[in-house]
């Protein structure tokens, strides 16, 4: 239980913890206050990532001439999503809902 | 070259580009490099109505950094083949940030 | 050049890194966001795996992680708590 172990066996890089999600539900936070759920098909170095089953959600201020600005959610949905790596800020187990 | 080659499999497909600016294009795919630039042809513009500028396109050249999504069609992917291949690719890849 | 072993002293950014794995750390993004969790890895492009993650946006609790992973360009600093 060596845990500075360099032979990249286990968890001993941060990407590591991302491939023991392959075909597991992730939840992926992105820039501009987007958030998907879906399964983990690919993923490589620069977080480019490949997702089935997706569920999308972005939160918008709604700019109402007259009203103060309103926070709101758009759900989207898509059967199978490549995401660009850049776009990518967190990465996590998906538990329920 | 994971994504590289992913997409090279989808060629001829039909798929829908979705950039950074909310622009979606949808298409079919002709060609890749390995910055995951695409070039689509026969392209329509998703919501036309609030981006009317492409409206008289056909093909599109998409330079990879300016696109956030690609809609694909999951019937075109093989998903335990991608699994396989991105477990690969991350043996490969193992230590090499460090 | 003193030091061959350089690595995991504390002397350098890349040694504190290595030297906190296993610590309670704040982890701050670009955005402002902040993480609070404990470090379990760090590689060269500050990519982070986190464990027992909370979130923090505007100074309010939002989320938690068991696991999280945080991908390097988005981090302003890292701080041993």
């Amino acid at each position: 239980m060596a845990d500075n172990g360099d032979d990249g066996a286990n968890v001993s890089e941060p990407l590591d913890l991302v491939r023991l999600l392959i075909d597991e539900f992730v939840f992926v936070k992105l820039r501009g206050d987007r958030e998907l759920k879906g399964r983990l098909h690919a993923y490589d170095s620069h977080c480019n990532l490949v997702l089935g089953e997706v569920e999308e959600t972005i939160y918008v201020v709604e700019d109402e001439d007259d009203e103060t600005d309103e926070l709101k959610t758009v759900n989207r949905k898509s059967e199978m999503l490549f995401v660009r790596g850049d776009s990518v800020v967190l990465i996590s187990p998906y538990s329920g809902a | 070259m994971l994504f590289f080659s992913f997409f090279k499999t989808l060629i001829d497909h039909e798929v829908t580009v979705e950039l950074k600016n909310d622009i979606q294009i949808r298409g079919t795919l002709k060609s890749v490099d390995q910055y995951l630039n695409i070039k689509l042809e026969n392209i329509s513009v998703v919501e036309e109505i609030k981006y009317p500028h492409l409206s008289a396109v056909k093909n599109v050249f998409i330079r990879g950094s300016v696109v956030r999504y690609v809609h694909l069609p999951a019937s075109a992917v093989d998903v335990p083949l991608l699994e396989d291949a991105t477990r690969r690719e991350a043996a490969n890849q193992a230590g090499k940030a460090k | 050049m003193e030091n061959g072993t350089a690595q995991g002293d504390g002397k350098d950014p890349s040694g504190f890194l290595s030297q906190i794995i296993g610590a309670p750390v704040t982890v701050k993004l670009n955005s402002g966001v902040v993480y609070k969790g404990e470090l379990q890895s760090v590689d060269g492009y500050m990519n982070i795996a986190l464990e027992k993650t909370e979130e923090y946006v505007n100074g309010s609790k939002r989320r938690t992680y068991g696991d999280a992973f945080v991908r390097g360009n988005n981090v302003m600093y890292i701080s041993a708590d």
